[in-house]
């Protein structure tokens, strides 16, 4: 009993080795720096003088009537809801259509994946870049007078993200929808078709319940993906024109360090690190229900 | 015996790689520094590199650069808080910011400071301490292209009804009168600040103490409203439909192609007309003021500001007499950047249309600096969160109004 006791000691030990690194990396790049955050949001600090005064729950009382947080708030909400629905129903055809078996499969899970390898800075720049110089070029060869400067106007710039985030996402999405697919076993669909289903049918009879799990985790990824948007604003838009595609991340980043108001925008990032967690915690426990186990 | 032989390679082997170290090469001082530069100042780490190895080989190098407008305020921040580098290139305008904070060092009785011309002085001391030293100036105005003006009969205008009557000239001919490129809303505060500059601050240097002392605002102010009224002007008479989207060397092709005549910007564009077509001929005047009396603006631009907590100070005093004692490194640099010389006794070689009309508005006095407005509002936080705004009242998502008292809401961060 007592060699047993120690034994189990022993694998605790080996195991807590083994999670200890991580839990320290974790505990100093996440934990430390978000109670120093929080720390930070409750001063004045402009993140430049050697002192500041504690001014308690100023900054978050401040957030609430900041027109400009709200501004920033409305476009991230916007984009991530578009986004959101965009990005997994598009991913989720496309994987349909390349686990119908199609000639070429390889090449076009090659071509739709390849753009999730860009950095988002690098997407940003080339969708410029297309917006304002290659597809307009194409007006002057067709005739034609259509407006490609999405990223030009506040009307259109929210399209012209969707269409560059979209562009680059897609195909890591889709990837994962395929392997959920593929892991669908043939006999379900042999026995729906025996007992005269239609195609439709099987898809949202057996398709979807069983993709459950990939629809979580898609779902999930790609609405915190979204609400934590920047890295493609900085090479594209710049958050423009005027605030026209500012982002919360960008607003905060914009306020923290350009603005030099360091313990407004600590206040902004808790309450947005609190508000993820919250739609997370949200998306899975109402997901999670539906997600079905073969 | 075999085991004795490899027992004494090893040791000669490891006395010799101690003695390389010990008694090796010299010892060499680096000195780290950290660049906030703009695009047309790329090289200079190549030319300073160079000029302090032949003078000065036991002291090397060590740069960090980064985009002005962008990264180089953020690095500051953090080097502020883990320790500055022993040289900070910036802006002039940074002085009055870091300054301000004790955090360089004064250079005050330095011989290589009397390399320097007086006019850069002022703008770069803080209560009789000079904390930085100014490398290089821009001019800022607007750009005109000289043969479209002369062959359209145009005469450079001094007030806006000669302005009005040079852009109604232009559209006859189906000319746009003004190139920009607003997707840069630095492009908006820049042109702005060279508005205000010549119709606000012109007339009360202090506005922005005022400012923040609440005796004057921005949506009070007939002044400021011109000045963004101006910006609509230059947005109704441009290429309304792409301006933002259009990347500045996009922007500088069209102007150099002959697809507008004229462009409020600064010496940063001569190096990318020049690149296009060396032999494009330009010149360049100041904006029309309220009063009929604009100047032509300069700008102090690349300053060289020493950290105060350097542990290698007299390193960073020989570097500062290479830079401003080196005259082929300078005038290697004002060519390369296409920028003007702030040292006495050089002056740029390359060929630049514009300065014989810098020479006749400095020979007339009409020359205005630029940190005049710099000095008194920021450009992080204020002016170019007020260029968001005018980017977003041009685009019709808010008045006027709203975006004159946005400015007003950010008084508290106005302070350099």
């Amino acid at each position: 009993m007592l060699r047993k006791k120690s034994i189990n000691r022993f694998e605790k030990l080996q195991y807590f080795s083994l999670v200890l690194p991580g839990l320290i990396l974790f505990t100093i790049g996440l934990i430390v720096p978000m109670l120093l955050s929080f720390g930070y949001s409750l001063t004045d600090w402009n993140g430049l003088a050697p002192t500041f005064s504690y001014i308690g729950l100023e900054n978050y009382r401040r957030f609430f009537s900041d027109t400009f947080a709200t501004q920033a708030w409305n476009f991230t909400i916007k984009f991530t809801i578009w986004n959101t629905i965009i990005q997994n129903i598009l991913a989720l055809l496309f994987a349909v259509v390349l686990n119908s078996a199609i000639k070429g499969e390889e090449i076009y899970r090659t071509i739709l994946f390849v753009p999730c390898l860009f950095s988002a800075i690098i997407v940003g720049f080339v969708w410029l870049r297309m917006f304002s110089n290659v597809l307009p070029a194409l007006n002057s060869l067709l005739g034609t007078d259509i407006n490609f400067l999405l990223f030009g106007s506040a009307k259109t710039v929210l399209t012209g993200l969707l269409i560059a985030n979209n562009w680059q996402w897609i195909g890591y999405w889709m990837l994962i929808y395929l392997a959920a697919l593929q892991s669908i076993p043939n006999e379900l669909y042999e026995s729906a078709a025996i007992d005269g289903t239609t195609t439709l049918q099987k898809f949202r009879h057996i398709t979807l319940p069983l993709l459950a799990p990939a629809l979580t985790i898609c779902i999930v990824g790609i609405t915190t993906g979204s609400l934590k948007m920047y890295e493609l604003l900085v090479t594209s838009t710049g958050g423009g024109p005027g605030r026209a595609s500012t982002s919360i991340v960008y607003h905060i980043y914009n306020t923290a360090i350009s603005g030099r108001q360091y313990g407004y925008g600590s206040a902004v990032t808790v309450l947005f690190v609190f508000i993820l967690l919250l739609v997370a915690l949200l998306q899975l426990s109402v997901l999670r229900k539906r997600e079905v186990q073969l | 015996m075999k085991n004795v032989s490899k027992s004494f390679i090893f040791i000669l082997l490891v006395v010799f790689l101690c003695s390389t170290t010990i008694f090796g090469a010299p010892q060499k001082t680096t000195v780290s520094i950290l660049a906030g530069i703009s695009t047309t100042d790329d090289g200079i780490q190549d030319i300073i590199t160079a000029a302090v190895a032949k003078k000065y080989p036991e002291i090397s190098l060590q740069w960090e650069i980064h985009e002005w407008s962008d990264n180089f305020h953020p690095r500051m921040q953090q080097y502020i808080q883990t320790g500055l580098p022993d040289i900070i290139i910036g802006k002039a305008q940074d002085v009055a910011t870091y300054g301000g904070q004790g955090l360089l060092a004064g250079l005050n009785g330095k011989s290589y400071l009397d390399n320097i011309l007086d006019a850069a002085v002022p703008g770069v001391t803080i209560d009789g301490e000079i904390y930085g030293m100014v490398y290089n100036c821009l001019y800022q105005g607007v750009y005109y292209n000289r043969k479209m003006f002369t062959e359209n009969g145009l005469e450079v205008p001094a007030t806006h009804a000669e302005l009005a009557d040079v852009i109604r000239k232009l559209r006859a001919q189906g000319i746009t009168p003004f190139a920009t490129h607003m997707v840069d809303t630095w492009s908006i505060g820049n042109v702005v600040m060279q508005f205000a500059i010549n119709d606000v601050f012109a007339q009360t240097p202090d506005w922005g103490d005022r400012f923040r002392a609440g005796k004057v605002s921005f949506a009070t102010s007939p002044e400021y409203k011109k000045c963004y009224e101006y910006m609509k002007l230059l947005y109704d008479n441009t290429w309304t439909r792409e301006t933002f989207s259009l990347p500045q060397i996009d922007c500088d092709t069209r102007m150099v192609l002959g697809q507008a005549a004229m462009k409020v910007s600064g010496s940063w564009s001569i190096q990318n007309f020049l690149t296009i077509d060396e032999d494009y001929d330009f010149g360049i005047f100041p904006f029309p003021n309220q009063s009929g009396d604009a100047k032509l603006i300069f700008e102090p631009n690349m300053t060289f500001m020493k950290s105060a907590t350097t542990k290698n100070s007299a390193a960073v005093d020989k570097v500062f007499a290479v830079i401003t004692g080196d005259k082929e490194a300078a005038v290697e640099f004002y060519n390369l950047s296409r920028t003007a010389s702030m040292l006495k006794g050089v002056s740029p070689t390359f060929p630049n249309p514009s300065q014989k009309d810098i020479d006749k508005y400095a020979a007339e006095g009409k020359l205005i600096d630029a940190n005049l407005g710099n000095n008194q509002l920021q450009w992080g936080g204020f002016q170019d969160e007020n260029a968001k705004d005018i980017a977003s009242w041009l685009q019709e998502m808010i008045t006027l109004d709203e975006a004159l008292k946005a400015a007003d809401s950010r008084r508290a961060n106005s302070k350099p």
